[in-house]
């Protein structure tokens, strides 16, 4: 081998080494939620469970009720992608079509309401819906406000993939009888749609994980997404770890198996539109 | 009305109703709610007025209220560091592994992907899971420390005041570190080869050519880093509930697990009114160099 292969092979043995180390709270996330109850406390800690056991899964699943937990969040997530990729790809497409004063006002609109923390807005939020009568269907208004953090984010990102499809191919369509609807619907969203899908499936697992809204909103436990769930038994003294990792980990591997599926796909879109 | 429908269908009329709907979704349910916010940090707002919009207005008093508290000093003190430590780590951190991902080598981009991993995982997930390394007794970052010869005795991460706000900035670090180095690359990649081959031919020296040809090259994609750094440090809170509740002693307490504790704990809507409003100044700060810096890109 050359001197310049050695090179190559000796970034890449540094580059997984620093991979390592910054995964390895998911490892150890895994492998504790495989220890038995004395290994989890044993000093020194084992960083290969001895004795594997798979105990805390079923557990943690039962006595937390993690089917409701999860469908909650599966429905939360949901209804927050709906309102999201429907309303918010629209706004990026005319966002991305046209240059003038109007579309600066509306895109500084977008990147400044993208800046709102959520824990700013819960406050009012809640407020409001309370006096609106909306909290009577907790769900619902959490999927309001988690959507309308949601979107400035999409509309940014997915505005960026409207800007790769060239106009020519809409004009052609438009000079063979299409109409604007039409030529959007059969022209400009196909050729969109992976870029759309991505950020779709982002918005998705944001939803997922979203806390703040739902732990202020929804007060009925069979109503709770999962991150609530989780923060019943998490805090400053928690006891029960392998309860807590193994939870965590049923909760988060879907996600994970999805980001490594998707990894190179969501990572371009990622970079074309947060900053290029 | 036909005339309308025709717009609808082919004219103006179809772009007016996409980017209309959307505008008014985000108007409904954040800009209204952000005026609302302001307002009722300039009323007084208890149980008996919550379910009426003409309350008593009482002027600049719940601020006075808010600055007189006996924490607020030590909740702003706390935000700063926060704030500060957060991004220095992430930034030097993500800058670090940006510009060795730069190099050429086999699985380069595919290894750097793998980082963002931690951009997908739920706020509260990671918290616990830091929680869990940081813990005083078997955590597993004190046993290495020890090993390696850093500590004697184990640190109390999260019952200690003098490191519980330094347990979330750890935990912080680790969760935006990715998105910086991301960013960053992004930036990195950008800068034409040329730039360096002819600073090498002068005899610049590795150190010579960051300073003099990467930093100026980068300064607007540093400044959109920075600012984003900001803007997500100061969303950031599943991580408070997660590993220290703002404890001990409100040492690592923050304004915006204060607010949300004012409003959610304490029912004082009006107090958590207040100090997110405060907060806010300071997000609109950073968003203001934030979409200064990113104009001309997002433009694109």
């Amino acid at each position: 081998m050359s001197t310049r292969d050695w090179k190559e092979w000796g970034l890449l043995a540094i580059a997984l080494a620093l991979a390592a180390v910054y995964l390895f709270p998911l490892y150890w996330m895994y492998v504790t939620s495989l220890k038995n109850s004395t290994e989890i406390f044993a000093n020194p800690p084992t960083f290969w469970p001895q004795a594997p056991v798979v105990d805390a899964f079923p557990m943690v699943w039962e006595t937390r009720t993690m089917a409701t937990y999860l469908s909650n969040s599966v429905i939360i997530a949901a209804g927050v992608t709906a309102i999201t990729v429907i309303l918010g790809s629209g706004c990026a497409y005319v966002l991305a079509r046209y240059r003038n004063i109007w579309i600066d006002v509306g895109l500084f609109v977008v990147l400044m309401l993208q800046v709102l923390p959520a824990s700013v807005m819960v406050t009012p939020l809640f407020v409001a819906f309370s006096q609106l009568g909306l909290l009577s269907f907790p769900r619902t208004a959490v999927v309001l406000a988690a959507a309308a953090k949601a979107m400035p984010f999409f509309v940014v990102l997915v505005r960026a993939t409207f800007m790769t499809v060239p106009r020519e191919l809409e004009e052609a369509a438009m000079v063979d009888g299409a109409s604007r609807a039409g030529a959007f619907f059969r022209i400009v969203l196909p050729l969109a749609r992976n870029g759309i899908l991505v950020c779709a499936i982002l918005t998705f697992m944001t939803a997922f994980g979203e806390y703040i809204y739902s732990k202020s909103i929804i007060q009925t436990p069979a109503l709770q997404p999962a991150s609530v769930g989780l923060s019943t038994f998490v805090g400053p003294n928690s006891r029960d770890w392998s309860g807590i990792m193994a939870y965590a980990a049923i909760y988060v591997t879907p996600i994970l198996a999805i980001f490594v599926l998707l990894q190179r796909r969501i990572v371009s879109g990622l970079t074309s539109g947060a900053l290029k | 009305m036909n005339r309308l429908v025709r717009s609808v269908r082919d004219g103006t009329g179809f772009d007016i109703l996409l980017i209309g709907a959307a505008l008014l979704f985000l108007i409904a349910f954040a800009g209204v709610p952000l005026v609302y916010n302001v307002l009722m940090s300039f009323q007084q707002v208890d149980m008996f007025n919550l379910g009426t919009f003409f309350r008593p207005l009482v002027g600049l008093s719940n601020y006075a209220a808010v600055v007189a508290q006996p924490e607020f000093w030590l909740v702003a003190r706390n935000t700063l560091l926060f704030v500060v430590g957060s991004i220095g780590g992430q930034f030097v951190l993500g800058f670090g592994l940006a510009l060795f991902f730069a190099r050429d080598f086999p699985g380069a981009a595919t290894i750097r992907g793998l980082f963002l991993v931690s951009w997908v995982m739920p706020g509260l997930v990671v918290g616990a899971i830091w929680g869990w390394i940081l813990a005083g007794d078997f955590g597993v970052l004190n046993y290495m420390l020890r090993q390696l010869g850093i500590i004697e005795a184990n640190i109390f991460w999260k019952s200690d005041p003098s490191f519980a706000l330094w347990a979330v900035i750890i935990a912080n670090i680790w969760l935006g570190l990715a998105f910086n180095m991301l960013l960053l690359s992004v930036g990195l990649h950008g800068i034409p080869r040329e730039l360096y081959e002819a600073a090498r031919v002068d005899g610049a020296n590795a150190w010579q050519r960051f300073w003099h040809i990467t930093l100026p090259v980068m300064r607007s994609t540093i400044g959109a880093v920075l600012s984003l750094g900001l803007i997500a440090t100061l969303q950031q809170f599943d991580l408070f509930p997660a590993i220290t509740e703002g404890g001990p002693a409100n040492s690592s307490m923050v304004s915006q697990y204060w607010a949300w504790q004012a409003s959610f704990k304490l029912y004082d809507f009006a107090k958590g009114a207040t100090i997110s409003v405060m907060m806010l100044v300071l997000v609109l700060l950073a968003s203001v160099v934030y979409v200064r810096s990113t104009r001309h890109e997002v433009r694109g």
